[in-house]
């Protein structure tokens, strides 16, 4: 184990400040992933749900629609609840609903 | 970071499976070698496959014993996350320019433990699962990764210090620059693997423009136990496909795309993958629509057979255009051969382009040796030392050289292993005077 000790908040102030800072473009990246979470949320406390239901009820097109929901499904956020014809359902983890 | 020594008797660039298995074979004849990967994890395009042909076995259980056995050999040095700068020819062997790109985390300090991945308020696209999934902006790159250490994408960083504040070890270190590292190698061995064409090579085939055209190597992370939908879905709107098509040749034996050779492997993982999916989706109907199923090697006609057998339809045909229906599903144009030429439009739920195999690396200057006409390394006396590149003391193996399978890329790298031992024998042995 290295026996530097990191004043990481000050490296940080400097890494961030190398890297062009908060750009407009990290915004904008974060600020989907927010839309996107709250929208899935939203359909899925109402109860399980295909991602065609999902994105209909947000009105926010599939594709992207799967893509978050799965990065929420790695991350524990939600897990599968059966099938319903040629789609699986999803549901907040905990089954709230 | 290893300890980096200044002078080693071999080097090996890439540890694909043929990087890994020319190491291993060099530092088992009692040379020192240090093992150079661009990526963070070593493995290459094996330990992403789901299961390999013909044998079916699970590609990732042979693969990450033997990323296993590199990262502990003690004659194995491995350094990951670093591309070659430069390499040149000098009195005692080769001199080695290195660039180690920052990881932003102090790789003797973590300890894997994925905490910081956890605090991470940004998911961004996943490299290793082509896209489909997703990571953190700072993560373990995959779980079968050697190192299990994590690295900070800067590029999505947020700079909330969330990772930092959660790591355990205070290994995140945001003051890391890329760094050169200059080393001597006694001999060289290239191992730069491979790339696919890019998807979108043949407009006419929608790749890159509709989200259900796919990468075949995408297709082997869906179908991968720990893949990014944990199911074979399509990528519009998680349906589970019934009708998936292949088109091979997509960017291979086509001169129009500077690809004029065959890719060899593709028939083999065409049939492989829809073996693959009739065994877990038995109602999916699977078509490849081909020239002609090249099945090359041991094993591999009864392969073939065996997935006409259980049921994979293999269709003479050109393909000629790729449209997208409003639901996503995709129209084929194609010309079906042994029906005299009659032309139909077939729909299928998804589509897998079997893209052409280029190599994975190009020196561009940063290494003395030679590219064929077709772009991989040039052998120049193929027929009698087929791992001798064309500068004396650089040997070559795997896919970097050409399309192959696995069996062949070890078997190559075994021959490279054995003439770099040759070769630094006799240089060692004209250094000391013996003749
Ligand atoms: C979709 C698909 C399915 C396949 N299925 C099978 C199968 O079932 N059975 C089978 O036998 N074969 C299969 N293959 C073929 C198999 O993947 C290859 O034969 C094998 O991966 C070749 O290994 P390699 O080490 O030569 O190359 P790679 O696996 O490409 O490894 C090369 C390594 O070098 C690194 N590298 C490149 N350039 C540099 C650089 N400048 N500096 C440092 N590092 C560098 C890369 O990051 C990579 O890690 C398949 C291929 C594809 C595309």
């Amino acid at each position: 184990m290295s026996e530097i000790k990191r004043n990481w908040r000050e490296d940080l102030k400097i890494f961030r400040e190398r890297m062009g800072g908060v750009t407009q473009e990290r915004k904008d990246w974060q600020k989907e992933q927010r839309d996107y979470s709250k929208a899935i949320s939203g359909v899925l406390e109402k109860g399980a749900r295909t991602v065609p239901e999902i994105a209909e009820a947000s009105g926010l097109p599939s594709d992207k629609i799967l893509w978050h929901l799965m990065a929420m499904k790695k991350y524990g956020k939600i897990a599968e609840a059966g099938r319903s014809g040629d789609y699986f359902r999803y549901e907040l983890k905990g089954g709230q609903s | 970071m290893a300890e980096i020594k200044q002078e080693y008797d071999g080097l090996v660039l890439g540890a694909g499976i043929a990087g890994m298995q020319a190491a291993l074979d060099l530092a088992g004849q009692g040379f020192d070698v240090l093992l150079v990967e661009r990526a963070p994890s070593i493995g290459g395009v094996m330990v992403g496959l789901n299961k390999v042909f013909p044998t079916l076995d699970c590609s990732s259980c042979i693969c990450t014993p033997r990323m296993a056995e590199v990262a502990h050999h003690e004659r194995i040095t491995l350094l990951t996350y670093t591309e070659l700068k430069h390499l040149e020819r000098t009195a005692r062997g080769f001199s080695v320019t290195l660039v180690k790109k920052p990881r932003y985390v102090v790789e003797e300090d973590c300890i894997g433990c994925a905490k910081c991945e956890l605090a991470c308020n940004v998911v961004v696209p996943h490299e290793f699962d082509y896209g489909l999934g997703a990571h953190a902006a700072v993560y373990i790159p995959h779980g079968n990764a050697i190192p299990q250490v994590a690295v900070l994408d800067p590029q999505y960083c947020m700079f909330d210090g969330a990772c930092a504040r959660a790591c355990p070890t205070d290994c995140i270190d945001f003051t890391q620059q890329p760094e050169e590292i200059n080393v001597q190698a006694g001999a060289v061995i290239l191992a730069t693997g491979l790339k696919l064409v890019p998807l979108d090579v043949k407009k006419e085939y929608g790749g890159g423009k509709y989200v259900n055209v796919m990468n075949p190597l995408a297709m082997e992370r869906l179908q991968s136990p720990n893949g990014p939908y944990g199911h074979v879905m399509r990528p519009s709107d998680g349906k589970i496909p019934r009708s998936i098509a292949y088109v091979q040749c997509a960017g291979s034996r086509d001169k129009s795309i500077g690809v004029p050779y065959c890719s060899r492997i593709c028939c083999m993982y065409a049939l492989k993958q829809g073996i693959m999916i009739r065994q877990h989706l038995p109602e999916t109907e699977v078509t490849i629509y081909h020239m002609d199923i090249r099945a090359f090697g041991k094993g591999y006609e009864q392969f073939y057979r065996r997935a006409v057998g259980e049921g994979i339809r293999v269709v003479k045909a050109k393909v000629a255009r790729i449209t997208e229906e409003p639901n996503k599903d995709l129209k084929l144009r194609v010309e079906l051969i042994d029906e005299g030429g009659r032309v139909a439009e077939i729909r299928h739920d998804l589509v897998v382009l079997s893209q052409g195999v280029i190599p994975g690396w190009k020196p561009d200057g940063a290494a003395p040796v030679r590219i064929d006409e077709d772009g991989f390394f040039l052998i120049p006396e193929m027929a009698a030392r087929p791992a001798n590149s064309s500068h004396e003391g650089v040997f070559v193996a795997g896919v970097a050289t050409g399309p192959k399978d696995i069996p062949d890329a070890i078997v190559e790298a075994g021959a490279a292993a054995m003439e770099a031992a040759m070769y630094l024998g006799r240089s060692q042995a004209r250094a000391g005077g013996v003749q």
